[in-house]
This record gives C-alpha cells, structure tokens and sequence, in this order.
C-alpha cells in the first residue's frame, strides 16, 4: 500500500497526462458520438451565434459577387421559366393543384465555412424554427453541396462532399451507371466515385449528377465532371471528379426539403 | 489571484481568436495557423505541472467545440504541455530561470523563445495533423502540410510577441 502511494505521488504527472490523452482519443474514436452530445448541441448554438455576427461584417466585403451571383442566377431561372412555361398547358397545372410539391427548396446562407480539414463541417443560418431538420439535402446554383447532419432552433450543420464521412450514390449523366461518391481528403475541388463497373465505356468531361436513389436528393443535380479515371484492381474504376462547386466560396446555399422522404423510407423499411 | 484572472482572460481571448480570425486565414489550403497554443507556451514556469496539464486540456477541448472535432486538438495540446517541462529544463540558461520573469522574448531572447515555440509548434502539429488523417497512407502530403503550418504558425507566434506580449 505504502509502495502503491509513492508510485502515485512520483508518477501522478505522468498517470494524468495518460489519462487526458485517453479522453481526448476516446472521444475521437467514438466521434458520431460525440457529435450528438449535449455539450456540442450548446456549442452549436453558441458558435452558430458568433459566427453569424462575424459573417455579417464580411457579408459587406463580398457584396459586389453577391450581386453578380445573383444576377446570373436569376437570369438562368428565367429562361428556365420561359423554356418551360411554353411546354406547360392548363391541364398539368390542375395535377399541380391536387399534389403538393415533391420538393421544396429553401434559401440559406452559409455563416461558417471549413475546407482544409479532413472533416469539414458548414453552418447553414436557418434551423428548427424554419423546417430545418437532420438529413435534408443542401445544394447551391452550382450544385451538390452536402447534407443536413443537425439543426438547433435558429442554426444547422452540413456535412458537405469535402468530409471523409460523406457517401452518396451519384451516377453518370451519359448513361445512368451508378456509383458512390467520396472525398479522400486531399484537395477540396476533387473527389472520388467508385464502384462503377470496368466494361462502362466513360470518357473524361463526362458530367456526373445524383442518382435519385438516397430519398434526399432529387435525381439530376450537377456534382462535377470526370476528371480522370484508372482501373484499381477488381473490376471497377476509380474516378476523379471535379466538383463543381467551389466550397472555399460558397456563400448562398438550398436546402431541400423532400416531402414523401418518409414515406419512401417507411416502404422502403417494410419491404426489408 | 491577479495571475490567475489574468491568464483565465488570456484563455478566452485566445480561444476566441483563434476560431474567429485565425481559422479563416488559410494559404494554399496547406498552411493553417493555429496559434492557440501560445497560451501553454507563455505560462510562468513556476505553474504546476498538473495545472499545466489541464489547461492544455481545457485549451483543446475548446477549440475542438468550436471547430467540431472530436479530440484531435485536446491530444496534441496536452501532449505540448506535457513536454513543456522537459523542453524547458533543456533549453534553460546556464543559471537557470531569474524569478519574476516569463518564457518570452523580452527576457530570454529572440533566439531562445524561436527555438522554443517552434519545438512546441512542430510537436502540436505533428500529433494533430496525424491524428486528423489517421492513416499513413498520405505520409508526405500530410509531413508538408505539418511544416508549412508549422512554419506559418511559428512566425505568428514570434511576431505576437513584438506586438501583444511585449512585456
């Protein structure tokens, strides 16, 4: 006992710095976990506030780009507009009426930002209180940006393509072949699609889009174009792709809301 | 309890600071500057080593909230805090360290505070980036990537102490 109380008294330094360290590695061998926690939830909320202050005083720096972003958005929607409203009659207008929309879309603005990391997290400025909930999918006028990981009342977290944690099935727009997109944590304008079988014929500058198979997404939204390609041993391809969007200055984001994602997962739930 | 109060403030400020300015500085998307250990690096050297310790882990733990990682930040801060000691007793002056002073450029000299903080900095970095890839397939990128921040944060480390720690 007497020996055991001298060894805690000359090694106490040491035995509490193993266990600081074996905190901090639990924490992180668990991390979902730790994501979900109280103490982060707080945090969200109180980092969210800060960050908005702090945004909002940059917001004047980028406003010039802003404009242009908009103006150029607003354009491509309106040709969109008189492309389409040419195609519509009466008749699909009254279908409209007796089903609600299938999705809806939301503005949001991104008031903080991570692209160097390998788990990069945004902050989007809508939460609870504007029908913001865990995973609905976030895109810009760009394209694919990620997807809802939590929301608090006023705020919510995205994790965009750039985590290491992020998977979602995408497909070749050119012949519908779908694969799994992921980011292997190098450069934040790349990431990787896998899975796609090595007799599809595919050439770089092919686009890739989402596949419509994850309930979150709508099928067709722009992810990126073939970057470059090799054959990994096996038999499928490993595929570069150029995102499309630029997450270092993403600013204006969407979220969508699906609403018959419920449904399509309780069926897809009761059918095993 | 002056020092105490002094030293909770710095904390706050330097959390705050590292998560609102410093974490949008970003070059090349290589260089990061986490100068948030500066707080460790500038304890008086009298402080307990056990105090030492839970400051790191305290200073981790709040910049992992901010940044939402789970622990990489806590393990290699209190892996500098606790090397600290050792590095301090091998750098020390012929005479050891003069009370009353602090480990800063204004008592102990520009080369002696450079080769100290860009220990600390170097070691703090090896053990977050590598935790954060936590795998050793991407060796080399992630080994630049650790000596560019390194690098970066060092120099930001060194000039803080022309302009804020003068003293």
């Amino acid at each position: 006992m007497r020996t055991l109380l001298r060894f805690i008294q000359k090694y106490y330094n040491l035995m509490l710095f193993l266990l600081l360290e074996a905190i901090a590695v639990a924490l992180m061998v668990q991390h979902s976990h730790f994501q979900r926690s109280k103490l982060v939830g707080f945090n969200r909320q109180l980092s969210g506030f800060l960050y908005s202050r702090v945004e909002g005083s940059r917001e004047y720096l980028s406003l010039r780009e802003a404009n242009e972003q908009l103006m150029m958005e607003n354009l491509a929607l309106r040709n969109r507009l008189d492309q389409l409203s040419s195609r519509v009659d009466t008749s699909t207008v009254i279908s409209v009426y007796e089903e609600p929309f299938h999705y809806y879309y939301m503005p949001a603005e991104v008031v903080h930002n991570s692209v160097y990391r390998q788990y990069n997290y945004m902050t989007l400025d809508k939460g609870k209180k504007d029908g913001v909930f865990k995973d609905m999918g976030v895109i810009s006028d760009q394209g694919l940006v990620g997807i809802i990981l939590e929301s608090s009342n006023n705020f919510s977290t995205v994790i965009p393509i750039i985590n290491r944690d992020f998977r979602l099935s995408v497909k070749i727009k050119s012949n519908n072949y779908a694969g799994i997109l992921q980011w292997e944590g190098n450069n934040p304008l790349y990431a990787m699609v896998s899975e796609i079988p090595f007799h599809v014929v595919i050439q770089e500058g092919d686009t890739i889009i989402t596949s419509g198979f994850s309930s979150i997404f709508p099928e067709g939204i722009m992810v990126g174009e073939i970057e470059s390609f090799s054959l990994e041993q096996g038999n499928f391809y490993e595929i570069r792709v150029r995102l499309s969007n630029d997450f270092q200055s993403l600013y204006r984001v969407n979220i969508i809301r699906n609403y018959r994602q419920e449904e399509q997962l309780n069926l897809e739930n009761q059918s095993g | 309890m002056y020092i105490i109060a002094r030293n909770i403030f710095r904390f706050l400020v330097v959390v705050l600071f590292q998560v609102l300015v410093m974490d949008n500085v970003m070059i090349n998307g290589y260089m990061v500057p986490y100068i948030y250990i500066i707080f460790i690096l500038l304890m008086p050297f009298e402080t307990p080593r056990w105090v030492q310790l839970i400051a790191g882990f305290l200073l981790g733990m709040g910049i992992d909230l901010f940044e939402h990682t789970p622990g990489m930040h806590t393990a290699a801060t209190v892996m500098v805090a606790f090397i600290r000691p050792y590095l301090l007793n091998l750098l020390a002056p012929r005479d050891g360290y003069e009370p009353d002073t602090y480990p800063r450029i204004y008592y102990y000299g520009f080369l002696w505070f450079l080769k100290y903080a860009l220990i600390c900095v170097l070691i703090h970095h090896l053990v977050l980036f590598y935790l954060e890839v936590f795998q050793l397939k991407d060796f080399f990128s992630t080994l630049l990537r650790v000596v560019m921040s390194t690098l970066l944060s060092t120099s930001t480390i060194v000039l803080s102490q022309y302009f804020v720690f003068r003293k």
